[in-house]
């Protein structure tokens, strides 16, 4: 193909460094499993005319300045905005995203919902330290963040942990841009999803291919054996003024005494069933009850049970150790408040043991098949997540100690788990028949009384969105104890 | 095919995309642009005596360039030309079918491209300065003949490596990799061999390939390594403007360090009918290059690519300049790929790979360069080892599913998409010309 100048027919977006492809458009062809642009929907939370003239002053919103270039298509209209002097906590960001969500694709034994927006920040992360943080600033002016989240089909599980997923997109049956490796990511609004800012050569009818491969985090119950195979769907979108005015239009600010005081924004589509008791406890006092003008409930949401919902003896940490909690009315806040917090972020752990009649089965389960000839007779399950709104946090590496008595009596890598009951996780089968190497028979085996260390070798190694880019990630160790009479589920909360 | 636009791209660009496009017209074009500029050197013409010449066709080495560290610098400039048997050309005087139907290549077929190719070594000095090449088979070119290679050859057919990929697979019969620093010079010896030209560097032609193979333009790739030609392709879409000045790979850092390259010895076949040849395998990928270089930083870049210790120690400096001959994976750094997964969430790609070194010993002759084929980033990745199995394993090392990490923090998985892979033999010299499965038997 000869390299004909690909930058002369697109003036303005010299300073755009992904245009210049430029393929003619014209409508690309169904298939079975491609979304069309006319379902997609839209989000339109309204903002006040008043408060985005406000906005604008301060903000720099609409203020590219003397380079007009630079506004790209969405005339520097994007939310440019930082909340200065953030909280090390969840906080809440500057406003809410307004978005196109598309209708759920098939892929293999695999769905995906794919929600479009303006490109915007967000935070990559590789590693622990502040030089492991990167702010990504979008720097085109013509593109699209493109989100997905996937489900499992059969559990209706959104599978939380990045295994590798694939956008490629084409326009007219041409490539458009290199592929694309959406990042991991976490959001407020749309908890675990997958997504990128994308650069688009035009306005258009775009095509994008989503490949999935195979998942290989473990899984347990019925999810273990599924998702095996490499699997890949479609779906389609139109970039144009249309869906420019609709995701800018439909930006939802939050009231500006608010931004950075620590909470999160409710889940999307939280208000299409009143509410699931994870609500900030905050967002509804800037008075906007936009979701409800919505139905965002078909996007599916990362969540972990609550803290009361796993059976098994839950082990008791210290509230205090990790900084203040945003206590609620209901049992789930009160619950949730008596977590330990590492970096902001709540930790649950839970031992299964064989001599409790309600755990058998779901040990049984989360021990998994590869253990099953060693008889395994613990399991400890620890689940971080974000406060609030009990997002997974996935992709870290977490350490178990096991003090007796102040001495160390055994040390456990825990593994990233998906379990169909249980969801993420990182556990091990503490003990069994054949997993006891100690000299004394006894000692591996989790008792009463004991203490159970949580270390976070590596924080949860996943992109954020604002209001979560100073949390998880200088994770602190967090103590529990082992209560006393340790087998059955019913810890009385 | 389209000459690009002289005024509107640099003279290294210019001739970079001259490369790509190849054919008699681009040729013109790039000697007209060479002419002007500081490459009016002539270039160094070649020998009359073959025997002079070395029996590895992959002995490119010691007729390469060095850097002050004493690292190998592969030429410049690259084309790799996918041929497939003329369907006229088949058939020789016994009647030697194979099981495929496909017609094994006669001898005049031998004789033909013997004769093409020590044309190529007389008109050019074996050289970086002139031309090194080489012509490699793939198992589907074997599949013509009765009976199988000998098991002192190692070449499955290519397969996909790692569960994200579903590539494309070479099953053309054979690949001429052209290489030079001189661009002219990689744009004419195609032209010899398969286009209109009557002499190549003042050496007439007897004869061409034309008769011989078929090429499939549409296969064609091309590439280029060294300091600041990466930084000269600003002009391709996806290719950002913070690609470092003095970066040899499009990916911003330096490769092939001495001590992490196999030796010659190590990747040539060393017994049977073969010996003194090689294996290679080719695998053709994009990069999300905008991605790499807009959304990570350069700690994290070098997290990735290296390591977190390298990272943190600073031990790599902008590009790889502070590592002289070597990757600086310690045998520290390499026991510590799953520690480095645990501790910080990241493992590095050099970390990941020289966990399959033995004794010490990397087992892969890296030969691979980037490329804008298609007006877009990407890296062909060649790489020469003895047999195809010990690719595939050093391929499972760099993959490291075995490590509990991230797709986005394993090494540089996140960033690269692998669309085709092929896998071929390197003849010795003397059994370069349509070597048959079991030769002096």
């Amino acid at each position: 193909m000869a390299p004909d100048d690909p930058t002369a027919d697109d003036s303005a977006g010299s300073s755009d460094r992904r245009t210049a492809i430029g393929p003619v458009l014209a409508p690309a062809t169904d298939t079975t499993t491609t979304a069309t642009r006319r379902t997609l929907l839209s989000r339109t939370g309204a903002i006040s005319g008043a408060l985005a003239t406000g906005l604008a002053g301060c903000l720099g919103l609409g203020g590219g300045g003397d380079d007009e270039e630079q506004d790209g298509d969405y005339g520097g209209r994007q939310p440019t905005v930082t909340v200065e002097d953030p909280p090390n906590a969840v906080f809440l960001p500057t406003h809410r995203e307004a978005m196109r969500v598309g209708e759920p694709v098939t892929a293999g034994e695999f769905r995906f919902v794919p929600m479009l927006s303006y490109p915007h920040p967000f935070w990559t992360i590789a590693g622990s330290d502040d030089a492991a943080v990167e702010r990504e600033t979008p720097d085109v002016g013509r593109g699209v963040h493109m989100m997905i989240t996937v489900q499992d089909r059969e559990t209706g599980l959104v599978v939380p942990v990045d295994e590798g997923i694939q956008f490629r997109i084409r326009s007219d049956g041409e490539r458009v841009g290199s592929p694309v490796s959406p990042w991991a990511m976490l959001s407020q609004e749309m908890g675990f999803h997958f997504g990128d800012n994308v650069g688009l050569p035009g306005d258009g009818t775009y095509e994008v291919e989503v490949t999935i491969p195979p998942l290989s985090v473990r899984r347990t119950g019925v999810l273990a054996g599924r998702g095996e195979e490499r699997a890949t769907g479609t779906f389609e979108f139109e970039y144009d003024d249309e869906f420019r005015d609709q995701v800018i239009d439909g930006i939802d600010y939050l009231e500006r005494d608010r931004w950075g005081e620590r909470g999160a924004l409710e889940p999307m589509g939280a208000g299409a069933d009143g509410s699931d008791g994870s609500d900030s406890g905050g967002s509804d006092a800037d008075g906007n009850a936009g979701h409800g003008e919505m139905d965002h409930a078909h996007v599916p949401y990362a969540t972990v049970p609550a803290v009361d919902a796993y059976a098994g003896t839950r082990l008791v940490g210290d509230a205090s150790s990790g900084g203040a909690s945003s206590a609620g009315a209901d049992g789930e806040e009160t619950a949730a408040a008596e977590l330990p917090r590492s970096d902001d972020a709540p930790i649950v752990a839970v031992l299964f043991e064989t001599d409790a009649d309600a755990d058998e089965s779901d040990l049984a389960r989360l021990a998994g098949d590869e253990n099953r000839t060693q008889n395994p007779e613990q399991y400890l399950l620890v689940s971080p997540r974000t406060p609030y709104n009990r997002v997974p946090l996935p992709d870290a590496a977490l350490t178990a100690s096991i003090e007796r008595d102040g001495e160390l009596v055994a040390e456990h890598e825990l593994e990233q788990t998906l379990d169909s009951e249980y969801g993420h996780h990182y556990g091990v089968v503490v003990s069994g028949t054949g997993s006891d190497t100690s000299d004394s028979e006894s000692s591996s085996a989790i008792r009463s009384g004991d203490s159970v260390i949580v270390s976070v070798d590596s924080p949860p190694q996943v992109a954020r969105h604002q209001g979560y880019e100073t949390a998880f990630l200088e994770m602190e160790a967090v103590t529990f104890e082992v209560p006393d009479g340790a087998e059955g589920g019913d810890t009385g909360n | 095919m389209t000459l690009p636009d002289r005024s509107a791209l640099s003279r290294r660009a210019y001739v970079r995309a001259l490369v790509a496009v190849g054919g008699g017209a681009a040729l013109s074009a790039c000697l007209d642009v060479t002419r002007d500029g500081d490459d009016a050197d002539p270039v160094p013409a070649g020998t009359d005596d073959p025997d002079s010449l070395p029996a590895r066709q992959h002995a490119w080495n010691e007729f390469s360039a060095r850097d002050e560290d004493g690292n190998v610098q592969l030429p410049e400039h690259h084309a790799l030309v996918p041929l497939s048997l003329a369907s006229d050309a088949a058939g020789d005087a016994e009647g030697n079918n194979g099981d495929d139907g496909t017609t094994a290549p006669s001898e005049d077929d031998r004789q033909t491209t013997e004769t093409a190719l020590r044309t190529l070594e007389r008109a050019y000095e074996w050289s970086h300065e002139g031309l090194v090449f080489t012509l490699g088979y793939t198992p589907a070119y074997f599949d013509r003949f009765e009976g199988s290679l000998p098991d002192s050859v190692d070449l499955p057919a290519p397969e996909a490596l790692t569960a994200r990929e579903d590539p494309a697979f070479d099953e053309f019969d054979a690949l001429l990799h052209l290489a030079s620093d001189r661009p002219d010079v990689v744009l004419a010896a195609e032209e010899g061999l398969f286009g209109d030209r009557n002499e190549l560097n003042g050496i007439d032609l007897e004869t061409d390939l034309t008769g011989v193979f078929d090429r499939h333009d549409d296969r064609r790739r091309t590439g280029f390594v060294g300091a600041g030609l990466p930084a000269s392709k600003t002009d391709v879409p996806g290719v950002p403007e913070s690609v470092p000045e003095d970066a040899p790979f499009l990916m911003g850092f330096r490769s092939g360090f001495a001590r992490t390259q196999a030796s010659e010895d190590r990747v040539t076949i060393d017994a049977g009918p073969f010996a003194g040849g090689t294996t290679q395998h080719v695998s053709s990928m994009d990069i999300q290059l905008d991605v790499w270089f807009g959304q990570d930083n350069h700690h994290q870049r070098v997290s990735k690519l290296f390591s977190p210790t390298h990272a943190a120690d600073e031990l790599v400096g902008e590009v790889g300049d502070e590592l002289a001959d070597t990757s600086g994976v310690t045998d520290d750094g390499i026991a510590s790929a799953e520690a480095a997964a645990r501790e910080h969430g990241v493992v590095g790609h050099a970390q990941k790979a020289s966990r399959a070194r033995e004794d010490g010993n990397p087992p892969l002759l890296r030969r691979d360069f980037s490329t804008v084929d298609g007006d877009r980033p990407g890296q062909h990745f060649l790489a020469l080892q003895r047999g195809i199995g010990e690719f595939v394993r050093v391929r499972e090392a760099m993959t490291g599913a075995d490590l509990d990490v991230s797709s986005a923090n394993n090494g540089i998985l996140h960033y690269l998409f692998v669309n085709r892979r092929g896998n071929y033999l390197l003849p010795p010299r003397s059994l370069r010309a349509l070597p048959p499965t079991a030769p002096n038997s």
